[in-house]
């Protein structure tokens, strides 16, 4: 008699319990069905799906009670080894300037301010030569924009547009001066942030875009005040704002931004030895 | 207990010595959270197929002004029908059944906690499809025709009382509806379950995938959403059958009380769809962009209040209602709260694509593409919060444009990118590259087509629901776009339904990993054994097969 004969080892298990497959289920499901599409047909379609039900329910309970009934699920041929395909992990490194643009210096706001106001005058006197060439009135470019508020300008003939109007001469001053400074603030704050080629991104690319999106939503948010628009003179107005106020911030001197201060002057810490905002040692 | 001696079977070879009835016996009997996932996820496409038809034939209707495709009575039951088919039928079934297959290999278990409940869950769902198309031949009509449902989706009151819906084509929409969302509730239990119980050893909540979280606060949205429409429809039955006034108007039943009741389970409903696109995205992006995912513990944070948000904003769909300008300012103001989590994830996604080594392949593309499409309907979905925008497009083709670019821009792009990145777990075999990239470019630029100009058709003032329209509106154009869109739309489901069956047959051999990924999933065979894996894994972080790639950087150091 051998040892293990003696000793009989544990077998290894041969496979894996997991639930048995089981009909009931499907059978209860049908049942629940047939109950309802007998309210919709007939009466006897009910029953028989009450009797269907019962049956699969007293199957079911079967299977559960007085233990889950189980199958062992053989093992199979198990996954391959598990390998990389690629050994080399790059790591982003702090510090270095992967593809981030943070302005680490800026242009103060008053740049935008004056840009934004100083292109708005610009731009206001491109659109007033527009207005004259094409309707020989200084007032038809002022008039327009002023419909974008007031209710009716928009419908009014061109001769009426030509005309002198002074509530839309207030209200078109109060729009132009809002828009300049708010668009100007804005190319202040933007431009730092354009790696190359800013004064373009200031002067077409963003005048065509903006033109292009009124073209495209003006027609349907009010007809009749497209209508009126010219659109050439429109382009050449952005264009010129664009231009003016790019070149303008383009060429104020700019100003450092935090990004360049040590954490310790970040939190406002002062101490021997750090140098205060502006590089003078304390 | 029975030892059965059973020879390998995948899901595309069959037993060449077992019969077809015992082969089919196989299926209909299995309590396998893996073929009760693939039964899910082909039944859901195959009502895709049907209820794609029925939105083709609306196109067509609608291509030029005056057209006679169908007359008015089925064009209701098509718009009907489509709605509820795409809602009920297809997102529901497919993001349960994803959820099913894939939940227990992510988290190292050999099944959900309940395998019979779960197949009772699916034949329930399975059943319910059929009884709802049973109308097409059961339902009395008002002359006596076979009627399919003719209410729309949401089902208005009292548009549903027995005095203006004759026949039964109202009852089989209840009922077929209600029966499925059993079967929903029923999934939605066990998905709770096994999360919360049969993870594998060392998977925290924080560790698991973000795919089984974001389906974990799915189920639980299930699980409250579901109920009030149950109850809502057999108040409706109550009404119908009965003689109750639930919604009965001229009897003293509000209208506004279903609508309350459908929307609070409507709205929540939207995110029960959009989460698992979420899932989906969450688990393809980082590995196609060779990265982790950015933020997982604020995508989880998003995804909870999001979960949380989205029972609070159903009256957004009630702002032409005439509801007190209080109500209105709440709701407008939770729905766009709920924007903040969403942008956070959308951010996050970006913030992983942001340095990664990006692989162009199919399921990225989808991805990429359920990215910006998703974007620009959310984005939309903003201005619809906005009340006096809402009560100048309400019910327009606007609303129609925004909802199919969350739905199918959304979750049907993700749908497609889940199917080419898992399938070759499921079926062992790859899908063909080539014709995926034809599927993916066909249908985005079909699905743009079809949908963008619908937001410039509703902003013209185009009702949605009409069946044909005057030649001056100036909506011919972009009726005609949307429509030859549908065209694109439809080459693309031919190249995907062949790509599907061609892989089934002559697929490349995937083997387990075929994408270099990190999820447990793809630790077992593909297809995996029915008991999934020889021995419960043991998990150290949230990638754990990285872990095993990479023992010397294993991600738990950083966790």
């Amino acid at each position: 008699m051998t040892t293990d004969e003696l000793h009989p080892r544990p077998s290894e298990p041969q496979g894996i319990e997991l639930p048995a497959p089981s009909s009931s289920p499907f059978t209860c499901a049908f049942g629940v069905t047939l109950i309802a599409a007998g309210l919709v047909t007939q009466w006897i379609v009910t029953i028989i799906g009450a009797m269907i039900m019962l049956i699969g329910a007293i199957g079911w309970f079967k299977e559960v009670h007085p233990d889950d009934r189980e199958e062992t699920i053989p093992f199979e041929e198990g996954p391959a080894a598990i390998t990389a395909r690629n050994q080399k992990v790059l790591r982003l490194m702090q510090g270095t300037r992967h593809r981030q643009r943070v302005p680490a210096e800026i242009h103060p706001y008053s740049a935008g301010l004056w840009g934004g106001i100083i292109a708005g005058i610009v731009m206001a006197v491109v659109a007033t030569i527009g207005s004259l060439i094409e309707h020989g009135s200084l007032w038809y470019a002022c008039n327009l924009l002023s419909a974008t508020i007031l209710i009716g300008v928009e419908s009014q003939t061109a001769e009426q547009l030509a005309q002198f109007n002074s509530t839309s001469l207030i209200v078109a001053i109060t729009i132009q001066v809002v828009m300049s400074i708010f668009i100007g603030l804005i190319y202040g704050a933007v431009l730092p942030m354009i790696p190359r080629f800013q004064l373009l991104f200031a002067a077409a690319f963003v005048p065509l875009l903006w033109t292009g999106l009124t073209w495209a939503t003006i027609s349907v948010i009010n007809p009749t005040l497209q209508a009126n628009i010219d659109w050439l003179w429109f382009i050449g107005a952005q264009i010129t704002f664009g231009l003016v106020a790019g070149w303008w911030i383009i060429h104020t001197e700019k100003i450092d931004t935090m990004q360049n201060w040590s954490y310790l002057e970040r939190t406002g810490m002062e101490s021997p030895g750090i140098p205060s905002q502006g590089g003078e040692e304390s | 207990m029975t030892i059965l001696e059973k020879p390998k079977q995948t899901l595309h070879t069959k037993d060449p010595n077992a019969s077809f009835l015992s082969y089919m016996h196989q299926w209909i009997a299995t309590s396998d959270h893996k073929k009760l996932g693939v039964m899910y996820v082909t039944t859901g496409l195959l009502f895709f197929l049907i209820g794609g038809l029925e939105a083709a034939m609306m196109r067509w209707q609608l291509a030029w002004s005056g057209m006679d495709v169908v007359g008015p009575e089925e064009f209701n039951r098509l718009f009907t029908m489509h709605g509820t088919t795409m809602v009920f039928l297809v997102g529901m079934p497919i993001l349960l059944g994803v959820a099913n297959y894939l939940v227990p290999l992510m988290i190292g278990a050999r099944d959900l906690a309940f395998p019979r409940l779960n197949a009772f869950g699916f034949w329930l769902f399975f059943f319910g499809g059929l009884l709802l198309y049973f109308s097409y031949f059961g339902a009395q009509g008002l002359y006596g025709m076979g009627s399919a449902p003719d209410v729309g989706w949401f089902a208005y009151a009292p548009l549903t009382e027995r005095t203006f819906s004759r026949g039964h084509s109202t009852d089989y929409w209840i009922l077929g509806i209600g029966i499925s969302g059993f079967g929903s509730i029923a999934t939605g239990i066990n998905l709770i379950t096994t999360i919360l119980t049969m993870r594998c050893p060392g998977m925290s909540l924080m560790k698991m995938p973000l795919f089984v979280w974001l389906m974990f606060i799915d189920a639980i949205l299930i699980m409250i959403a579901m109920p009030p429409l149950t109850a809502a429809q057999i108040m409706l039955l109550f009404d119908r059958w009965l003689g109750a006034h639930f919604f009965d108007t001229q009897g003293g039943g509000s209208a506004v009380l279903w609508q309350n009741l459908f929307w609070f389970f409507g709205h929540p409903e939207v995110y029960i769809l959009i989460l698992p696109a979420f899932a989906y995205v969450s688990e393809i992006i980082p590995v196609f962009s060779r990265k982790v995912i950015f933020g997982y513990p604020l995508m989880v944070a998003a995804t909870i209040a999001i979960g949380f948000i989205s029972l609070g904003v159903w009256v957004h769909h009630m702002f032409a209602l005439g509801l007190s300008p209080m109500v209105n300012a709440i709701f407008m103001g939770s729905t766009m709260l709920i924007a903040v989590p969403t942008g956070i994830k959308m951010f996050n996604w970006i913030a992983t694509l942001y340095g990664g080594r990006i692989r162009f392949q199919t399921p990225m593309l989808f991805s990429l593409g359920f990215l910006t499409q998703f974007l620009l309907g959310g984005l939309t979905g903003i201005m619809l919060a906005v009340v006096p925008f809402d009560w100048q497009v309400s019910d327009s083709y606007f609303v129609v444009g925004h909802f199919h670019y969350v739905l199918f821009g959304g979750l049907v792009f993700s749908i497609f990118a889940a199917i080419y990145y898992w399938m070759p777990k499921v079926t062992g075999r790859m899908l063909s590259e080539t014709l995926g990239k034809w599927h993916f470019w066909l249908l985005f630029i079909g699905f743009n087509l079809t949908f963008g100009p619908m937001h410039v058709s509703g902003m013209l003032g185009m009702p949605r629901r009409i069946y044909t329209y005057h030649p001056d509106r100036g909506w011919e154009l972009w009726n005609l776009l949307s429509s030859i869109g549908v065209l694109f739309q439809i080459a693309a489901i031919l190249f995907f339904t062949y790509n599907v069956l061609n892989s089934l047959f002559k697929g490349k051999k995937a083997g387990d990993d075929p994408w270099d990924a990190w999820t447990l999933e793809w630790e077992t065979t593909s297809p995996p054994p029915e008991y999934n894996f020889p021995e419960i894994p043991t998990v150290h972080s949230r990638r754990p097969l990285w872990d095993k790639k990479h023992p010397e950087d294993p991600d738990w150091k950083y966790e």
